[in-house]
């Protein structure tokens, strides 16, 4: 019954997950009222599911990573509550919500789902998972590339050397818009990718898949993305900063992508 | 006929001089009407500017036409003719096409590149015509040198950057900021240079302008200019975070925005660029602000220093605008050897036809009686003759009028056919 609640708190942090994009996407204020309180349904169904979960087993369910991540989010989630109560700090929204949403879908995959109704299902859902991915990693390329000549332009207003050696590239603010919508983007795919893919591994090989480091580096990718959208979007990171995290995030993908060659055979397994 | 420029430039004359030759707006037309009535003269065109006067003319061929200039120029303008004529200079046929193709095209000018000259002389064409002193050659001419100028400006670099401060910063912004529209300006003290960069960005889309200034009047004398708001000379460093571009040009003897103060502001504003533009003497605004990341402080020094750079660029886009502009001369050349070759085709003409004509009266006695369809057939046999002997140099004529040796070949048909001057 506790995985039950934990499914259906997943949901109402849902609801937050798409207020979190449409602000990354549209650059305006979302809908932080509706989805804050999904979020708090969404916790206390969470709490319901933890204690359910504790009468179980007779203790703290924190024996796997999965009870863990769902114990972690509970925790994340209270602890922004607080924040947003004490300090008025919506904008940590953006990062807590997709964060939250993801650590509980997580965990709520410690009892695997149903099976595939159809190997087509199964092959398109891979797919779906795969165009995501890579659509996401083609936009935070774009976000790289745009950064570096932000930054490459910056350098040259600074050096004061005159209009006419940088009429190639375009003005900074142009740059700017850019790497907000394609960093924006890429996130939305990129988040969406890895829903669909976590879910395709529980659903392919049960509670193995978590335990793969490669699975791991993927979470850490997807988690300094994460890292750097909630600092352009709250900090206004720009410049160097921004470019630096853009080149290292997309290395970073660049490495996961290596990793995944070959994984879902590997999971069919 | 003659076709020649004669007047006085910025590199010619003193301002003395220009400013004791110029036509203001209401004497020109009287002036033109004056030219037209001179002997000699065909067609006329006055330019004045601040930088130039100058007298386009055609005139008959024999017409002493440089003196003659000389003495409308004393005239009209009441001054002595050898006080003037120092000064004038005068090019005539092709050099006198050259300089109005580098006159439209600005490289005559005295900042090279600069924008207003081509209106200046379009208006000047336009008042001409309505005073009846255009007709043919001058017209064509005219209209020729306007799309010479536009070729130029299309195809070289020659107005594309600022070489003035005001527009330099307005460059600089676009540089920043992209499009400028919905920025917001303030102008820390009002002063003449301050009000000439607003007003550019204004222009290029700038919304809101807030101005500061010690005396509180004159801030809200240039806030109304500008429909902007005024803000208390002791308190805008708290509305910094709110616009883009600042104008700093007070006369305060120190520093009134600091480094830390950037800072705060940078932060206030998560980051977002900031263009600070510092025209004061002493400066106004710390140097070390430019170190801070994303504020793009630009100095007088710096501003004319990418002028500088500017011209230099103009420079070498001049060198590229003289070469448009021989290509076109050799067009116009063709263009003006083709229209000469119509008088010698007619003569050619009329003088095969006076042949036939004057062949067939003296021959036509032998004939004896004829039938109207004899007579036909003669005469059709004859312009058939003549038609045929003339294709051959008419077509070699319409030719070699293109070409840049094209005379000689016009030369000899003219001596071969008699056709006499």
């Amino acid at each position: 019954m506790g995985i039950f609640w934990l499914r259906i708190a997943t949901a109402l942090y849902g609801v937050g997950l798409l207020h979190a994009m449409a602000v990354l996407l549209r650059r305006k204020a979302g809908f932080l009222k509706y989805a804050l309180v999904a979020f708090q349904a969404g916790i206390v169904l969470h709490l319901v599911a933890i204690v359910e979960l504790t009468m179980e087993v007779g203790h703290l369910p924190v024996d796997n990573f999965f009870e863990c991540a769902t114990v972690c989010s509970f925790l994340i989630a209270v602890l922004f509550l607080f924040v947003y109560w004490r300090y008025d700090f919506a904008s940590l929204s953006v990062c807590i919500f997709p964060l939250v949403f993801v650590m509980t879908q997580v965990g709520a995959m410690q009892t695997p789902m149903l099976s595939w109704p159809s190997p087509g299902v199964r092959s398109a859902w891979l797919l779906l998972h795969v165009m995501m991915i890579l659509s996401g990693y083609a936009a935070l390329l774009l976000t790289a590339v745009a950064s570096v000549f932000y930054l490459i332009q910056e350098r040259q207003l600074k050096m004061k050397k005159g209009v006419k050696l940088f009429s190639r590239l375009p003005p900074l603010g142009t740059l700017d818009n850019l790497i907000t919508k394609s960093m924006g983007f890429g996130f939305v795919l990129i988040t969406l990718g890895v829903i669909a893919g976590s879910t395709w591994a529980s659903i392919e090989s049960g509670t193995a898949w978590i335990k793969d480091p490669r699975i791991a580096l993927a979470f850490i990718t997807w988690g300094f993305y994460l890292a750097m959208v909630f600092l352009r979007a709250t900090a206004g990171w720009r410049g160097r900063k921004a470019a630096l995290m853009a080149v290292a995030v997309l290395c970073c993908s660049a490495l996961t992508w290596a990793a995944h060659v070959g994984l879902s055979q590997m999971l069919a397994k | 006929m003659k076709f020649s420029i004669t007047g006085v430039n910025h590199k010619s004359a003193p301002v003395e001089v220009r400013e004791r030759l110029a036509f203001d707006e209401d004497s020109l037309p009287e002036a033109l009407l004056e030219l037209k009535r001179r002997p000699g003269f065909c067609e006329g065109m006055i330019l004045s500017t601040c930088n130039r006067v100058e007298i386009a003319l055609t005139c008959e061929d024999g017409a002493a036409s440089g003196v003659a200039v000389d003495e409308f120029l004393a005239d009209t303008r009441h001054v002595a003719r050898d006080w003037v004529t120092p000064y004038l200079y005068r090019f005539e046929d092709n050099e006198a096409i050259l300089h109005l193709f580098r006159v439209a095209a600005s490289l005559d000018s005295m900042v090279v590149g600069e924008p207003q000259i081509l209106g200046q002389l379009k208006t000047a064409y336009t008042l001409a015509k309505q005073h009846g002193a255009l007709s043919g050659f001058l017209d064509t001419l005219l209209t020729r040198a306007f799309s010479v100028a536009k070729r130029v400006r299309s195809e070289t670099d020659i107005g594309a950057n600022a070489v003035s401060v005001s527009y330099a910063a307005v460059e600089l912004a676009r540089e920043i900021f992209g499009s400028l529209t919905e920025k917001k300006v303030m102008i820390v003290g009002a002063g003449k240079m301050s009000e000439l960069a607003a007003r550019h960005l204004r222009r290029s889309g700038a919304t809101h302008i807030f101005v500061t200034n010690r005396t509180h009047e004159r801030g809200v004398e240039m806030a109304q200019l500008f429909d902007g708001e005024i803000v208390d000379y002791t308190r805008f460093i708290a509305f910094l975070p709110e616009v883009d571009i600042v104008i700093a040009s007070s006369g305060a003897p120190h520093y009134i925005i600091m480094r830390d103060d950037m800072k705060k502001v940078i932060e206030a504003r998560k980051n977002r660029p900031m263009f600070l533009i510092d025209i004061a003497v002493p400066r106004n605004i710390e140097p070390s602000v430019n170190t801070l990341d994303n504020v793009f402080l630009y100095d007088i020094d710096d501003l004319q220093k990418v002028v500088a750079t500017n011209l230099e660029g103009r420079q070498h886009s001049a060198e590229e605008a003289e070469a448009i502009i021989h290509e076109e001369m050799e067009r116009m050349m063709a263009r003006l050897k083709a229209r000469e070759v119509v008088p010698t085709i007619v003569s050619l003409q009329e003088q095969l036809e006076h042949l036939r004509t004057s062949e067939l009266a003296r021959m036509r006695s032998k004939f004896g009686t004829l039938t109207p369809e004899q007579e036909q057939a003669l005469d059709a046999l004859t312009k058939s003759i003549i038609n045929k002997v003339a294709h051959g140099p008419i077509s070699e004529l319409r030719r070699q009028a293109s070409l840049p040796d094209g005379h000689y070949f016009i030369t000899t048909i003219r001596k071969v056919f008699r056709l006499g001057d």
